[in-house]
């Protein structure tokens, strides 16, 4: 091994215990180098390697709290709450159907009725638009992650499917998702319904928490050069995602979305310079 | 259609960088671009169609909004509306609702239908349209597939979501006279499925298809003679066991 690789390996680790002695949902350093993304065969994501600066990626999904501080600091007022079109879910829906709840935004992210997120605060916000990200990323000094950046983080030096292998057997273990057949009976199988509060699952080898479930993960640019400019992109699943169902929740697949849709199973995660 | 072939010509471009390691690569074919590109064809009903073009445009034009405001909306009528809804979708749709394109396409049997609107989705006003005006909806959508012999991918979900049993027959005539819209033998699956019938749930086309846990989004059967005769025996069993009307 050169003496390079091993000291970015020891300054990786050194970092990841400092950031996590203070609080697991720090940042992970990923170092400076080339890394392999994409799946064989997979028509948008191909197999490939790509070269990324050193970066530091968030280890938990932007909470609530987080969110509310933003907004408390600059009055922001999202997408759902001026546009009364925030997509919601409740079990007794068929696949992919959603409620459209005039009264759902990110403090009450599933519509007023369903209640709100005073005893959530260390949940992931969602019902946040691709918009509202960025915005939230331009007033916290930090940014959202490549479609590459994710994925390496998300893979921690794996080149499987899932961080863990090649099957999805444990996922269990790492991830918040659905389990039922379908997403007509309410399924809290793991604890949860809807989202669990931030590293509540195993991280990967990283130490990054909740990349699969939880919450869809905005991410920057784009897949084909041509496509909408009204799309974003979002990865890792979410809670709402079986596997019968979307089975988002890998290092290969990547989301789209309208850059204004505010869906209760979406957030997202940020990254930083390293210095 | 440009972003499928894009999509398709972004793997073909990478696997030459990999081409020593993905020894097993196929190239796109031109079939199979051209399918992806006829699956994701929409029917354009005629009704009013420059008039409802003009209105989509104006709420294209807004960024804010996706939704034809409801004095407009009111404005038209009951075969206006069916067509904005058939071409205009004013909801959205969640990431993952999108399959990702698949080589062989064309020689695919899917267990799911494509989106026929990207990255939108029809709303709870369309959605009541299609409850409220059934009736209307398979004679429209029966007229324009007689004339055009298509079936577009936006017809297609609208027979789901207003269970469009009746159309069977024609559904069926319309696969049988060139025999490649494969996604017309998935509209009769699903049919089945959604009516809950007996001989298609205890299938394993079924089993393959919509009950395996790990696979069923993305499932599909290959496509051969057997599986095709098969689905359409099936279908037309199952249309006939229907209660006929009066």
């Amino acid at each position: 091994m050169g003496f390079l690789k091993k000291v970015s390996i020891l300054f990786l680790l050194v970092c990841t215990h400092t950031c996590f002695a203070q609080d697991k949902c720090g940042y992970v350093l990923v170092p400076k180098g080339q890394y392999p993304v994409g799946k064989k065969q997979h028509t948008l994501n191909p197999l490939r390697k790509v070269t990324v600066d050193s970066f530091y990626i968030a280890a938990c999904e932007t909470t609530n709290r987080q969110f509310a501080a933003f907004v408390a600091a600059t009055g922001y007022v999202t997408d759902a709450e001026k546009k009364h079109d925030a997509l919601v879910f409740e079990p007794g829906l068929r696949e992919f159907e959603w409620d459209n709840d005039s009264s759902a935004y990110w403090r009450f992210p599933n519509g007023v009725d369903r209640g709100g997120i005073e005893r959530k605060m260390d949940h992931p916000v969602t019902c946040i638009s691709y918009n509202d990200a960025l915005a939230y990323c331009e007033w916290a000094g930090v940014r959202l992650p490549t479609l590459d950046e994710w994925e390496i983080a998300s893979r921690a030096g794996a080149t499987t499917d899932y961080f863990f292998g090649a099957k999805n057997t444990q996922i269990d273990r790492y991830a918040n998702i659905w389990h039922g057949a379908d997403h007509l009976q309410a399924d809290s199988s793991d604890g949860y319904m809807y989202t669990a509060p931030v590293g509540s699952f195993q991280p990967n080898a990283w130490g990054v928490y909740d990349i699969y479930g939880n919450v869809f993960e905005f991410c920057s640019g784009k897949v084909l050069a041509n496509e909408s400019p009204t799309l974003a992109h979002a990865r890792g699943g979410s809670w709402w995602c079986s596997k019968a169902s979307c089975s988002f929740f890998n290092s290969a697949d990547i989301g789209r979305v309208n850059k204004r849709a505010s869906f209760s199973n979406q957030g997202f995660r940020v990254v930083k310079k390293a210095m | 259609m440009k972003r499928i072939a894009a999509a398709l010509m972004l793997v073909a471009t990478c696997n030459v960088c990999w081409a020593q390691e993905d020894e097993k690569w196929q190239e796109p074919s031109k079939a199979t671009v051209a399918y992806q590109e006829y699956r994701e064809k929409i029917t354009r009903p005629p009704y009013g169609l420059e008039k409802v073009s003009l209105l989509i445009k104006k709420i294209k034009d807004d960024d804010e909004s996706s939704t034809l405001p409801q004095k407009d909306y009111l404005s038209l009528s009951l075969r206006e509306k069916f067509t904005y809804h058939m071409i205009h979708a004013e909801s959205y749709s969640q990431n993952c609702d999108a399959m990702p394109p698949v080589p062989e396409s064309e020689k695919k049997i899917f267990a799911q239908l494509p989106d026929p609107f990207g990255e939108y989705s029809w709303s709870e006003r369309q959605m009541n349209y299609f409850k409220a005006h059934r009736d209307t909806m398979v004679a429209l959508m029966t007229e324009s597939i007689g004339r055009s012999n298509r079936v577009g991918v936006n017809y297609k979900k609208a027979i789901v979501e207003i269970n469009g049993k009746e159309m069977i027959p024609l559904l069926i005539n319309t696969y049988n006279r060139d025999h490649k819209d494969k996604d017309i033998l998935t509209l009769l699956m699903i049919l089945m499925k959604n009516n809950e019938y007996t001989p298609f749930l205890t299938s394993a086309s079924y089993k393959k298809l919509f009950s395996d846990a790990e696979t069923s989004y993305r499932a599909f059967l290959n496509f051969n003679t057997a599986n095709e005769e098969l689905i359409i025996q099936r279908a037309t069993t199952f249309y006939n066991g229907l209660p006929k009307k009066g």
